[in-house]
Parts: structure tokens; sequence; C-alpha cells
């Protein structure tokens, strides 16, 4: 009980203060703890939550720990979970609030950044792989992706929930005799 | 009083219509901390964004925790935080025991495979972005970042865990930039 609660706490510590770029760069780190290492959720799990997360507006990182968490160990779980997530980088920076702002522009710490952001890229692009892979189960799900795909370069002013919850209601159409 | 009502307030709008997660949710909290409620100016807003993308973790609640102690110190904290979590954490505990609870429907099963490949496509974008500008050729070192690249996908394909290739990135990053 206080280890699976100790487990949540850590997995959610580890993914969030790891991920750098906020929003969407969590994803890969927490799928290698939910999925590869303490194995709450299968991988098709995984991306049924965050296909539901989605769908919905508020930052990413939260929500998925409000649900693993709560799927994991309840009420207790989804609070422990969230606290890992947010906790440390809210109290740092509050705690040095003007003095961070002091070295946002420092050398040093974007040459830091400078390193981190191609292994950020190649982490996304994994999972993203992963994603299609997991997602291309019938013949339509190849056209609705690549559709989704060109309207998010052509279009960047659409808002994704209108692709989210209109593919949804499509699936809804188009997936539901065949299964 | 009336401030901690308007953080609550500005938090709740600003994170409730923000689809996309933290990113999504930044000119929606400006438009609230700086031209309706005047907490702070565009260049403070814009070096706090500076910090907030400098540090690990999701920007929303970064964002939400400085300027919630800002303006009203810890109760500020604690309402601008509840404020932008809430609401969507409560609405999807209550969705994830409804996918628990129908998980064989076919209905959710559908709209889950018809869904899916956004997520991949939005998945996609954010990768190719992120890639845009960490491979910004602009200087002489920037094969480095190929190279730094080219050995994280070699080493995730050893299964090295993926904060141990951060953390040895921004040292890396350090020393050589």
């Amino acid at each position: 009980m206080v280890k699976i609660i100790w487990d949540l706490f850590l997995a959610f510590l580890r993914a969030s203060n790891f991920s750098f770029g906020g929003g969407a760069t969590v994803i890969p780190l927490l799928k290698s703890e939910v999925v590869t290492k303490y194995q709450w959720l299968t991988n098709e799990e995984f991306a049924d939550y965050l296909a539901v997360a989605n769908s919905l507006p508020g930052p990413i990182v939260t929500k998925l720990a409000g649900m693993i968490g709560f799927k994991v160990k309840g009420w207790l779980g989804a609070s422990v979970a969230i606290l890992g997530a947010i906790m440390p980088t809210t109290l740092a920076v509050i705690a040095l609030g003007g003095l961070i702002l002091k070295y946002a522009h420092s050398p040093a710490l974007e040459a830091m950044l400078k390193g981190v952001r191609p292994v950020v890229a190649i982490l996304l692009l994994q999972t993203a792989i992963e994603m299609v892979r997991e997602s291309l189960t019938h013949k339509a799900t190849w056209v609705l992706g690549t559709v989704a795909l060109i309207i998010m370069f052509l279009w960047p002013f659409i808002h994704p929930a209108f692709l989210v919850v209109g593919s949804m209601l499509l699936g809804l159409v188009l997936f539901k005799k065949k299964d | 009083m009336v401030d901690l009502w308007h953080l609550f307030l500005a938090f709740l709008r600003a994170s409730n219509l923000g689809f996309g997660g933290g990113p999504a949710i930044i000119p929606l909290i400006q438009a609230e901390a700086v031209d309706r409620y005047h907490w702070m100016s565009s260049s403070e807003f814009a070096d706090l964004i500076a910090v907030a993308n400098a540090l690990p973790g999701p920007i929303g609640t970064k964002i939400a925790a400085y300027i919630g102690y800002q303006v009203a110190s810890w109760p500020g904290v604690v309402v601008a935080l509840t404020a932008t979590i809430l609401p969507t954490v409560l609405l999807l505990i209550f969705l994830g025991t409804l996918l628990a609870k129908y998980a064989n429907s076919r209905a959710l099963q559908a709209m889950l495979t018809g869904v899916k490949p956004i997520v991949a496509a939005l998945l996609i974008v954010v990768a190719y972005q992120t890639a845009v500008d960490a491979f910004r050729i602009n200087q002489r070192a920037d094969y480095l970042t190929l190279v730094i690249a080219a050995s994280a996908a070699v080493a995730m394909y050893f299964k090295v865990h993926p904060s141990v290739l951060i953390l040895a990135s921004l040292a890396l990053g350090y020393f050589i930039f």
C-alpha cells in the first residue's frame, strides 16, 4: 500500500521533472514509467488514456496523473501522482522567483537546453511511431491519420480539439459495425 | 479576497479553454494576467515564459504558481493551481472510470479507433516542431545536435532510461555549446 503510493509519486516525479518543453514532451517519459517499468497500464490502455486526455482541455501531465493515479490507487493515488508531477517545479518557481528570472537568458542555461532538445525530439518521435502503430488498425484509420496530419500542417490555426472530437464522432459512424 | 477570486477565474478560464496541453494555455494566461487583470507587464510575462520553459515539468502549473504567489502569496498559489488542474482532472477521473467500465463497448471502441490516428498525428506534429527547433541550422556546432540525436536513438534501442538520456544531454550541452 505504502509502496505503491511511493511508486506513483516517484514515477510522476521522474517523468514530469525530466520533461523539458512542457505538454506533450512528458508523454514518452510517462510511458516508460507507467507501461514499461511499473506495468500499471498496457500499451493499448495507455493509448486509450492518451486519446481521452487529449479530448479535454487543460495541462496534459496533470490530466494523465489524475487518471492513472486514480486507476492504480483511487483518490489517494490521484492526489499523490499530481503532487509528484507538479510540486518540485512549482516550489522552485516560487522560492527562486526573481533569481531565476535574472538567469532566464544565461548562456549556460541556453547551452544545456540546446543539448537536451535533440533528445526530446527523438523521444517524441519514438512515441509518435508507437502511437501510429497502435492506431492503424483499420484501412480507414490510415486515411484519418493522414488527413489529420495534412490539416494540421496546412491550417495550423484549426484547433486540435475540433479534430479530436470530430474523429471520435467519425469513428462512431465508421467503425461500429465492423467490430 | 477579490484577488483570490480573480486568480481563480483567470486560471479556470485559461486552463479549461486550452486544448492541446501546456503550451496551448500560454496565450490564454497572457490575456488574463496581462490584458485583463494587469498583474504583470508583457515583458515580465515574456521573462516568466522563458524561465518556465527552462525548468522541467508542466508549463501551465509553473506559470499558475508563480503568478498566484506574486498576486496573493501562498493562498494565491493554491487557488491558481486548483483552478488550473482540478476541473479537468475530476472530469477525467470520471471518464477514466467509464472507460474501464465500458472498455468492451462497441461504441467506445469505435470512438477510440477513430481518435487514435489523430492523437498520433498530433504527436508527430509536436515531434516535428521540436526537431525543427532543435536542429536549427545556424551555427557551426550544429552537426553536434545531430550526433546527440543519433546517439539518443541508439541508446533508446538498447533501452536506456529516458531520464538518463535527458540528464546526460543537459550536461553535454553545458560543455559543448
